[in-house]
């Protein structure tokens, strides 16, 4: 028979997510790189004004020189500090970056959920849509509609996102319909829990792993169409500095001043590569079949 | 062919045809999306009321939505897709006099992407952990997150204007002039590939390890078959439907990619075309040369799906 | 007990479920199943797996709609409330699921899982709604040090304690137990069944216990259904089902339960029987189960056995039931007209 003694929880070591993530960190180099990296940029994108001696904007005299004391990096064509340009093109960067991801999500993660929860002749439309979407060469797609929005870093951001929304709602419908059929979401409705409440507590907590990571990766990718953006000029607007038109200037000088075409390719490459990072070693960190040990 | 495969080839011909119609919706849509009155904003700030009208007529604005639509999707299907407002061409004669340029380095660079991607991604595969796969991810990461378009102006900087080995900029017709056509696309080809090539061996190696680690191939290695056989005989064989499924993915991409290259080379592509066109608002040119690109790509997904359908029986949907 | 004059708390008339499948054929996972179940009584529901009872038990309590027939609850159709009253009128008709690992949201605490309920209905004040969560976490047996754990750090009988703990905020009036200790090891299931035998006479609780292990049906129930591949077969008081089967399955059934035995032994003997369970995408004509019935006859290939009460208070879908009971020598309780 039964013995009527309570059960009694074992003594378990509780510890927050960030401690965690930090312990996470430690045992892998690249994301750890990737994490300091990234909190330094953001840092710079907060404090370019102080970083930064020259204004990015101010045009001296001195036009195309090479890195000195004075200029670090040189002078572009205009006599405008390089470094000081370089360092307030990252938080247009970050902006733009962050601004695309935001369109993205706001678009695919609604569209997602709905298909994937609601089913039906709603998911076969949304579905057909998302595939004719995925069809459209991507930069293309975003230029077009950079193009019918207006020339400028918000708009053609805005039209990357959009570009992006079939990937996040077809990631999101897939994990909506394999939470769906979750026996807890089942007794959730047993209680009488309407759906708009099932989507908010018990949906999107579990179904949204994926599109953490997915969205990490996209950061990369929004940074790379964005210094494509700008470089084709549909982008950031002058004068105001930005990797990708930076790399355009220095192209048309390339014969006079090749040294200027370094540093905004390098800061982009690295940027998009830690993003990458970032994201693949969360993938791993958040892999199931890699957890349950803790 | 049995039965089967032809009923799977016809289904998968039907289904392309809702994605045709509603990538035309997407394009016709892209008007809707211009803020205020279309034809003010194309005119310009400085149109009399005259020129406004004139390109509202043209560009049918003056007809209830669906008319247009309607129109618009009839005459590109007799291949019409109305004029240039800035130079008054047709957009396809405009869209087919650029289009060979762009297939031409995108062709290019999908094959250097799949010849050098193939045996880094089955190197990798078979030396996992080694320094030789470290070096072929390095490389495979690297290639995701480098801008093209700056990787391009290295190429020029160093074989154009440092060796002179490759001219900087512009293109020549393969049929008129085939050794300087190749000339002209080698460096963007190279500049191009870069991205599908990482994609291709990061993909390649991910679902080789996974044919290597199989059940199936551990009996082959058990019946003793040599390490190399069963690399190309088996274990190709079945990654083959990866590849194609790789290839399709990198072939969009790429077509997409072109667009920052072709501004590099100053290359007279379609990619060129979709930016000037953009930047003037001279919209019948971006829908015309976005319609063009999507079908190419629809056709080439079709085309993959086609051979995945005769290449594997199982492909099931 | 149950009085014949009450409305029955459920009733299932000719209830069919159906699920498409590949090939665009469908599957009957319930076949015109109709049945009664009166408050206050357990009712159990025995089959293999793949006879439709999780499938019968998830209709019960609206989690899936009958394409054929109605489920009545109190004698009314849920489906004709509005969404709001019926999303009110199911917090009565609770489910206990087989698997408690599943059924708890890994990502809340189980605080928050058994509050949840209250939450919804949203009637109380937030710390009215914890109070009364841990007063029923302690009511099970479990530690209120739980209360802000998450599932995966607590056992399989706990989880199952927390899952019943969840569905008692409600106060329902009938709870199904779906294979409600099957995942549970052996010595856990006796604790899990006496604590639901508690529960229910504290809460005055009707059960409707649907399980593969007649062991455990006929302990803890009234009345037994038996059910083979989306029909049930037979239907009677459980000393009747035992005393004289009339169904060829339920006589399976009942000689392959080893007598003496511990149940942990009796969980691994197999029903002997010939034969695989057949698909129930195209069950057999006729009787369903002649494919595996020792006393099929042609009989039994064209005619669909009538589902008819046999005797008072037993019902029975064979040809033969009439023969079978007249060979074991009738016991009628008296007083039933």
């Amino acid at each position: 028979m039964s013995e009527r003694t309570i059960d009694r929880p074992p003594p378990a070591p509780r510890r927050g997510a960030l401690v965690r993530f930090f312990a996470y960190l430690r045992t892998d180099l690249r994301a750890a790189l990737a994490f300091t990296y990234l909190i330094l940029l953001v840092l710079l994108s907060l404090f370019a004004a102080v970083v930064a001696v020259h204004s990015p904007l101010a045009q001296t005299p001195d036009i195309l020189s090479p890195p000195s004391a004075v200029h670090w990096l040189g002078t572009d064509d205009l006599g405008r500090d390089v470094f000081a340009r370089l360092i307030h093109g990252a938080p247009m960067t970050l902006y733009a970056s962050f601004l695309a991801v935001c369109v993205g999500l706001m678009i695919g993660l609604p569209t997602g959920l709905a298909a994937g929860y609601f089913g039906g002749w709603l998911d076969t439309v949304i579905s057909r849509v998302i595939d004719t979407l995925l069809s459209f060469p991507s930069i293309v797609l975003a230029i077009a509609v950079t193009g019918a929005l207006g020339i400028g870093l918000t708009n053609s951001m805005i039209a990357v996102g959009i570009v992006f929304s079939p990937n996040i709602a077809r990631l999101i419908r897939i994990q909506t319909i394999i939470v769906k059929g979750e026996l807890y979401v089942d007794a959730a409705r047993t209680f009488g829990m309407g759906p708009a409440r099932l989507i908010v507590v018990h949906i999107v907590p579990n179904a949204i792993q994926p599109v953490i990571v997915q969205v990490t990766l996209l950061l990369a990718t929004a940074l790379l169409s964005e210094a494509s953006l700008s470089f084709l000029g549909l982008g950031v607007q002058p004068p105001q500095p930005s990797w990708g038109q930076m790399l355009a200037r220095a192209y048309g000088y390339m014969e006079i001043a090749p040294e200027q075409m370094y540093a905004p390719g390098f800061a982009i490459l690295c940027t998009a590569l830690a993003f990458n990072a970032l994201g693949e070693s969360l993938r791993t960190l958040l892999d199931p079949t890699r957890r349950r040990s803790s | 062919m049995t039965k089967r495969q032809i009923v799977l080839l016809a289904s998968r011909l039907v289904q392309v045809l809702p994605v045709v119609v509603l990538a035309t919706v997407v394009i016709f849509g892209l008007l809707q999306l211009v803020p205020g009155d279309p034809a003010a904003v194309i005119a310009g700030e400085y149109a009399t009321a005259e020129r406004i009208a004139e390109i509202r007529h043209q560009l049918g604005l003056d007809q209830p939505l669906w008319r247009q639509y309607l129109g618009w999707l009839f005459a590109a299907m007799h291949g019409d897709l109305s004029t240039s407002l800035i130079t008054g061409q047709p957009v396809v004669e405009e869209v087919l006099r650029r289009l060979p340029n762009t297939l031409l380095i995108v062709c290019g660079a999908l094959m250097l992407s799949i010849s050098v991607g193939v045996p880094l991604g089955l190197t990798a595969a078979t030396h996992v952990d080694s320094p030789v796969d470290r070096v072929v991810t390095t490389i495979a990461s690297l290639g995701v997150a480098v801008p093209n378009f700056w990787f391009g102006m290295i190429l020029v900087g160093f074989f154009a204007l440092g060796l002179g080995l490759f001219p900087t900029t512009g293109a020549a017709s393969l049929f008129q002039d085939p050794r300087a056509a190749v000339m002209h696309a080698a460096l963007p080809s190279v500049a191009l590939a870069m991205g599908g090539t990482a994609e291709i061996a990061r993909q390649l190696r991910s679902a080789m390890i996974e044919v290597l680690g199989s059940q199936y191939v551990r009996t082959l290695h058990a019946k003793g078959l040599p390490q190399s056989s069963i690399l190309w005989r088996h274990g190709l064989k079945n990654v083959s439907l990866t590849l194609l499924t790789v290839i399709g993915l990198v072939f969009n991409r790429t077509l997409g990619a072109t667009v920052a290259i072709e501004a590099v080379f100053a290359i007279p592509g379609t990619g060129t075309l979709v930016v000037t066109s953009a930047t003037n608002k001279d919209f019948p040119i971006v829908q015309g040369t976005v319609f063009v690109l999507v079908m190419i790509v629809i056709g080439c997904n079709l085309l993959i799906d086609l051979l995945c359908t005769v290449l594997d029986p199982r492909v099931d949907k | 007990m149950r009085t014949a004059t009450a409305v029955p708390i459920i009733t299932a008339h000719e209830v069919g479920i159906h699920f498409p499948v590949a090939g665009g054929r469908t599957l009957r996972a319930v076949d015109g199943v109709s049945l009664e179940v009166h408050r206050g009584e357990t009712f159990g529901v025995i089959g293999e797996s793949g006879s439709g009872k999780t499938t019968l038990g998830r209709a019960l309590v609206c989690l899936e709609r009958p394409a054929a027939g109605r489920v009545l609850h109190d004698g009314d159709d849920p489906y004709r409330l509005s969404a709001a009253a019926l999303r009110r009128h199911r917090r009565d008709f609770q489910v206990v699921f087989q698997d408690p690992n599943a059924a708890l949201d890994p990502r809340m605490t189980i605080l928050r899982s058994v509050r949840e309920p209250l939450d919804v209905a949203g009637e109380l004040p937030r710390a009215e709604r914890t109070r009364l969560a841990l007063e029923m976490i302690e009511r099970v047996g479990l530690n209120p040090e739980f209360a802000d754990r998450y599932p995966h750090e607590l056992s399989g009988g706990q989880k199952q304690r927390v899952c019943i703990a969840r569905v008692l905020t409600l106060r329902p009036a009938l709870i199904v137990c779906d294979e409600a200790v099957a995942a549970l090891d052996v010595s856990i299931q006796a604790d899990i069944l006496n604590l639901l035998a508690d529960l229910q006479r504290e809460f005055g609780l009707t059960y409707v216990f649907i399980t593969h292990n007649l062991g455990v049906v006929a302990h803890i129930s009234d009345r037994i259904a038996v059910m083979y591949l989306g029909k049930i077969v037979e239907l009677a008081a459980t000393e009747l089902i035992e005393a004289r089967p009339l169904h060829p399955y339920t006589r399976a059934l009942l000689s392959a339960e080893p007598v003496a035995l511990p149940s942990h032994m009796r969980s691994h003997q197999r029903i002997v029987l010939h034969g695989e369970l057949p698909s129930p995408v195209s069950p057999p004509s006729g009787c369903r189960f002649r494919t595996r019935c020792p006393m099929a006859v042609t009989r039994c290939m064209q005619d669909v056995p009538a589902w008819r009460e046999v005797e008072p208070e037993h019902f029975c879908a064979c040809h033969f039931a009439e023969d079978v009971g007249d060979a074991i020598v009738p016991q009628r309780p008296g007083g039933t007209p």
